[in-house]
C-alpha cells in the first residue's frame, strides 16, 4: 500500500465498530457492492447453507430439520418430506432469501404504475407481458383498483431504473402516472417479520387470528397440516434448528459445522438475510389487497416510522413497509378472502395523518425476491438476478448482467 | 490427483464423452442466456442425433424436452452426465451417476480446488475413482467433434473437420482456437477441455486420440502436470504413430499462482527445464507461443515428418527468402545452397526464371513469376531425389496472380504427394492471400502468413523426424 493510502474502514455492520464510526459520522453507513466490509457475496460459503438448501430442498425436503418440524407439526418425517414434495410439485410452496437491501447497497425500489380509465384490456395485458419478461425487475404484480401495477427492483443507481425499466413505456398513451416508492425499511414480508421490523420480533411468523383456519377452509389445496407445516418451515429459531447440516453436508461435501456458523452470521447475527418460504396465495385462490399510504408532508419523519410501527402490529398484514422519498410513504398488504379487509381500512383511516390510501388487489403476479412466479409460463422458480452494478443502463446497448435476456428472446 | 499409467477402464468409456448415445444436462435452464441453456442449444443445433435429458427440478420442459428432477429418474440409460449446477450441488449428482451406471462425467462447474477446496475436489474425485466412473474436469468448458456433429459444453463454435486432435486445460485457448477453426481452416478431429483435470488425465486423452482414425496429431495445451509419468508412458506410445505438440504455460514467477488460480495446476518447484526434460523423454515437440503452437500442429497434422534437411524454398519474394532463411539458421535448421544438395538443379530451375532471379536457395524466380514459372520450378524441386523437402512462398506483386499460383501449387502438391516429401507454403499479403491460405489448407497444404511461421512449422516436421529416429532407436 502507498505510503499516504488510507486504509479500508475496519468497521463491520452490527458491531461496535460501527457504533465507533457513528461517533464520527451523524448517518448510519450504507452497504456498497459485495466489497462493503462485514457484507457477503450470495456465493459466498457463508451462504452455502441456504444454497445448498435452495439448490436441493425440491428433490430432498429433508434439508430442513426434520426432528424439529415433526415436533412442531406432530406428523411423522415421511410424512412432513411427502407433503413438502407435494407442496412443491404443485408450485405452492417456493424456497427463497429476502436481503437487507440497505445493507447489501442495492436501493429497493417499488414503483406503482396507473392507466387512464378505459384503457384496452389488450394494453394492459401487452404492458404486463413486458413486466413479465423485464428480467430486471424483481418484484411485480398486476393489481385491479386504483393503480394496475406494482412492481419492484434492486438497483443501486436510479438512472438506471428510470433509464433501462421505466423509460422505455412511461410515455405510453395510456400510461396515467408512475410513482416511484424507494424502501425506507422493510418490516414484513410473506408473514415473516424483516430485519426492520422493531423491538424483538425480527423473523417471527405473523399470521392474524384465525387467519390460517380460515385459509384451510377457504380452499382445498393446503390443508392445515400443510399450513402447520409452512408456519413451522418459516419459524423463528436457531439455524441449526432450521436446517439438518448433516443432509446438507451429505448432498454437497460441505464441512456442516463451517455451513452453520456461516449462516448463523449471516441471519441470525448480522441480520442481512432472511430465508423463508413464500406462499404462493394466488394458487390458494387469494388476493392481496394493498394499500398504499400517504401521509401528509408535514408529518415528521419519526412520527411516521411509528405509524408504520403501528400497522405493522396487525397480523392481518402479511406484508408491510415503509417508503422513503415518495409520495406514499407506506405499503401494507392482506389477503380479501380470509380477512376483514373494511375492518382494516377503519383502521388505518383511524389516522388523522393519513392524506390519502390507494387500493388495489393483485390478480397476477410476475415475480418475487428475483424468482419467476409465473408457473402458467413454464418459469417456475426461474431465478434472474439482474443487478446493475458497475452498468451504465443509461447507455442504449451498453454491458448489460450477463445472464439477463434480450428483449425478445 | 495422480496416475502412474493410463487407466485402461478410463479410455474405454472416453468414447462416451465424445460419442454418446445419451446426455443427461444437470443444471439445465429454461433460460436461453444461461449456460444449462446452451448446452442443449449447442447439443440440437449442432446435430447431436441422441437421446438429451434435460434435468432440473424446477422445470417440467427445457428446450422443448421434458425436464427429469434427478438422473434417476430418467427412463433410459445414460451414457454422458454433463454437469452445470453449482459445486455444492456436485457430490449429489455424482452419486446419482453412479447408482445409473452413467459411462462417464464431464463437470463444467468451476469453485473446487481453483479457490482452495483441495479437500472437496479429491474427495468427489476418489469417489468417481472406486466407482469407476471417469470424470472429465472440473471447471471446463466442453468438448465435442465435426465428425460426430457432436459439441457438448458452452461453445459456440464446432471447428471445421480436420487432423489435429486439441487436448487443452484452457476453455479461452480451447475456445480461440476453435473459433478461429474457420476462419483460418484449422481442423479439428476432435477438442476438450480437461480444466482442473481432477480425474481423467491427458495421458488418456492421449492414448484415446492414438486410436482416432481421424487424429494425426495431438495439441496438449498444459497449465500443470500431475502425472509425469504416465504422460510420458502415453507419449511414448502415440509418437511413433502420431506427432505430438505440447504448449506448458504457468512457468513464470506470477504464472505459477495465476495457474493454480485458473487451473488449480500446481507449478511450484518445477521449471522450464524440468518441463523440456519431459518432453524430451516422451517425444513431445514444444511450442513456445499460442500461433506456434497452432502452426506447427496443423503443419504435422497434414504433413509427414522431414527426413531430411534438404529443403528447398521457391519464392517470387527476395525478402521472404531472406526472412526464412536467417530463422531457418536460428533454429538449427541452416538451408543449403542448392548447388551443394543437387549439382543440376539450379540450372534446371534456372528455365523458370528471369535472368535477375537467383538460383541460389532460397530460390527467387522474382516478382515476375507466372504460375507457368511457378509450376516450372516446384516440379523440377519436387521430383528430384536429393531435395526433402519444397517450401513455397508468393508475394502478391502487380502482376501475380495469386489464385492460378495457388492452384498451380496444389496441383503440383497433388501429384507429388506419392513421394512423401512435405510441402509447406507462405503467401504474404492482403486479403488474396488469406484466401489462397485458405484454399491450400483446404487442399491438406499447411500455409501461413508470415515466414516465420511457416518456417517454424517445417522445423517442427525436421524434429519429429528426428524424434521418430531416436525412438526407433531404443
Amino acid at each position: 500500500m502507498p505510503e499516504n493510502a488510507k486504509p479500508a474502514p475496519a468497521y463491520l455492520l452490527g458491531t461496535d465498530e460501527k457504533q465507533k464510526w457513528m461517533g464520527d459520522y451523524f448517518f448510519a453507513p450504507r452497504g456498497l457492492g459485495f466489497l462493503e466490509p462485514g457484507i457477503v457475496g450470495l456465493d459466498d460459503a457463508k451462504m452455502s447453507a441456504y444454497n445448498v438448501a435452495k439448490s436441493s430442498y425440491q428433490i430432498h425436503p429433508e434439508v430442513f430439520n426434520m426432528d424439529y418440524l415433526s415436533k412442531a407439526v406432530g406428523l411423522g418425517r415421511d410424512e412432513i418430506i411427502q407433503r413438502m414434495h407435494r407442496l412443491y410439485d404443485e408450485h405452492l410452496i417456493v424456497y427463497v432469501m429476502n436481503p437487507a437491501v440497505s445493507v447489501y447497497g442495492w436501493g429497493l425500489y417499488y414503483w406503482l404504475v396507473k392507466l387512464r380509465e378505459g384503457t384496452a384490456p389488450e394494453t394492459k395485458a401487452k404492458l404486463a407481458e413486458w413486466f413479465q419478461d423485464k428480467d430486471d425487475i424483481c418484484t411485480g404484480y398486476e393489481c385491479k383498483g386504483d393503480f394496475d401495477f406494482f412492481n419492484g427492483n434492486h438497483m443501486r443507481v436510479i438512472d438506471n431504473l428510470l433509464a433501462d425499466v421505466i423509460e422505455p413505456w412511461k410515455n405510453n398513451p395510456e400510461v396515467e402516472y408512475v410513482h416511484l416508492c424507494p424502501i425506507r425499511r422493510c418490516l414484513r414480508e410473506s408473514h415473516i417479520n424483516m430485519f426492520d421490523f422493531s423491538g424483538e420480533g425480527y423473523r417471527e411468523v405473523v399470521w392474524g387470528k384465525d387467519e390460517l383456519a380460515k385459509l384451510a377452509k377457504h380452499q382445498d389445496k393446503m390443508d392445515m397440516l400443510d399450513l402447520k407445516i409452512l408456519q413451522a418451515l418459516n419459524a423463528k429459531r436457531p439455524m441449526e434448528e432450521v436446517f439438518d447440516f448433516k443432509v446438507l453436508s451429505e448432498i454437497s461435501g460441505l464441512d456442516p459445522k463451517e455451513m452453520l456458523s456461516g449462516i448463523k452470521e449471516l441471519v441470525e447475527t448480522k441480520r442481512i438475510i432472511v430465508p423463508l418460504f413464500h406462499l404462493n396465495f394466488m394458487k390458494l385462490g387469494l388476493t392481496n389487497h394493498v394499500f398504499v399510504i400517504r401521509l401528509f408532508q408535514n408529518v415528521p419523519c419519526c412520527r411516521k416510522a411509528q405509524i408504520t410501527d403501528e400497522l405493522s402490529r396487525i397480523a392481518e398484514f402479511n406484508t408491510i413497509m415503509e417508503f422513503s422519498d415518495s409520495f406514499y410513504d407506506i405499503i401494507a398488504w392482506a389477503y380479501n378472502e380470509v380477512n376483514d379487509i373494511k375492518a382494516l381500512k377503519e383502521k388505518i383511516y383511524s389516522y388523522s395523518e393519513i392524506e390519502d390510501v390507494k387500493e388495489a388487489d393483485m390478480n397476477r403476479m410476475f415475480r418475487r425476491w428475483v424468482c419467476r412466479l409465473d408457473d402458467q409460463n413454464g418459469f417456475w422458480e426461474e431465478c434472474m438476478f439482474t443487478d446493475d452494478f458497475l452498468q451504465d443502463r443509461t447507455e442504449k446497448n451498453g454491458v448489460r448482467c450477463c445472464h439477463a435476456r434480450k428483449e425478445g428472446e | 490427483m495422480k496416475i502412474d499409467a493410463p487407466r485402461q477402464y478410463v479410455i474405454d468409456n472416453l468414447k462416451y464423452a465424445l460419442n454418446p448415445s445419451s446426455i443427461a444436462v444437470v443444471g439445465a435452464s429454461r433460460y436461453s442466456s444461461k449456460v444449462g441453456y446452451k448446452v442443449i442449444e449447442g447439443l440440437k443445433n449442432w446435430g447431436y442425433k441422441g437421446t438429451i435429458y434435460p434435468v432440473n427440478p424446477r422445470a417440467n420442459q427445457i428446450g422443448g424436452l421434458r425436464a427429469y428432477k434427478t438422473i434417476l429418474d430418467i427412463p433410459g440409460p445414460v451414457d454422458l452426465v454433463f454437469v452445470a449446477v453449482p459445486a455444492h450441488l456436485v457430490k449429489m449428482v455424482l452419486e446419482h451417476a453412479v447408482t445409473k451406471k452413467a459411462k462417464i462425467v464431464v463437470i463444467a462447474t468451476s469453485a473446487f480446488k481453483e479457490i482452495g477446496r483441495v479437500d472437496l475436489q479429491d474427495r468427489l474425485t476418489q469417489f468417481c475413482r472406486d466407482s469407476r466412473l471417469p470424470l472429465i474436469g472440473p471447471n471446463l468448458v466442453g468438448m465435442g467433434s465435426p465428425y460426430l456433429n457432436f459439441n457438448c459444453g458452452f461453445i459456440p463454435y464446432l471447428p471445421i473437420k480436420g487432423p489435429v486432435a486439441m487436448i487443452s486445460q484452457s476453455g479461452a485457448n480451447l475456445l480461440a482456437a476453435l473459433g478461429a477453426s474457420k476462419t483460418t481452416n484449422f481442423g479439428m478431429s476432435f477438442f476438450v477441455g480437461l480444466g482442473n483435470k481432477a480425474d481423467v488425465d491427458f495421458s488418456e486423452f492421449i492414448v484415446y486420440a492414438e486410436n482416432d482414425s481421424n487424429t494425426k496429431c495431438l495439441a496438449i495445451y498444459l497449465e500443470g502436470m500431475d502425472s509425469p509419468e504416465a504422460f510420458i508412458k502415453a507419449c511414448r506410445s502415440v509418437v511413433p504413430k502420431k506427432p505430438v505438440v505440447t504448449i506448458k504455460v504457468g512457468g513464470s514467477q506470477i504464472g505459477v499462482k495465476a495457474a493454480f488460480a485458473h487451473t488449480a495446476s500446481e507449478n511450484q518447484g518445477t521449471s522450464d527445464d524440468y518441463f523440456d526434460k519431459i518432453f524430451e523423454q516422451c517425444g513431445a515437440i514444444r511450442a513456445t507461443t499460442w500461433q506456434e503452437f497452432l502452426d506447427i500442429s496443423l503443419a504435422l497434422g497434414m504433413q509427414p515428418e522431414l527426413k531430411g534437411d534438404r529443403i528447398v524454398m521457391i519464392t517470387n519474394g527476395g525478402g521472404s527468402g531472406l526472412l526464412s532463411c536467417d530463422h531457418f539458421e536460428r533454429c538449427g535448421v541452416p538451408m543449403h545452397e542448392l548447388k551443394v544438395m543437387s549439382p543440376n538443379l539450379g540450372q534446371r530451375i534456372r528455365t523458370y526464371m528471369p535472368m535477375f532471379g537467383s538460383p541460389l536457395n532460397p530460390v527467387d524466380i522474382a516478382g515476375t513469376a507466372s504460375p507457368v514459372q511457378y509450376k516450372g520450378a516446384l516440379r523440377q524441386a519436387m521430383r528430384d531425389s536429393n531435395v526433402d523437402m519444397v517450401y513455397c512462398s508468393i508475394c502478391p506483386t502487380a502482376v501475380t496472380d495469386v489464385p492460378a499460383v495457388v492452384d498451380v501449387a496444389i496441383e503440383m502438391y497433388d501429384t507429388y504427394k506419392y513421394l512423401g516429401k512435405p510441402f509447406v507454403m507462405e503467401c504474404q499479403g492482403g486479403a488474396e492471400c488469406h484466401e489462397a491460405i485458405m484454399k491450400l489448407r483446404d487442399h491438406g497444404i499447411p500455409a501461413y502468413p508470415t515466414p516465420e511461421q511457416a518456417v517454424n512449422a517445417i522445423v517442427a516436421l525436421r524434429k519429429y523426424a528426428k524424434i521418430k529416429e531416436k525412438l526407433a532407436k531404443r
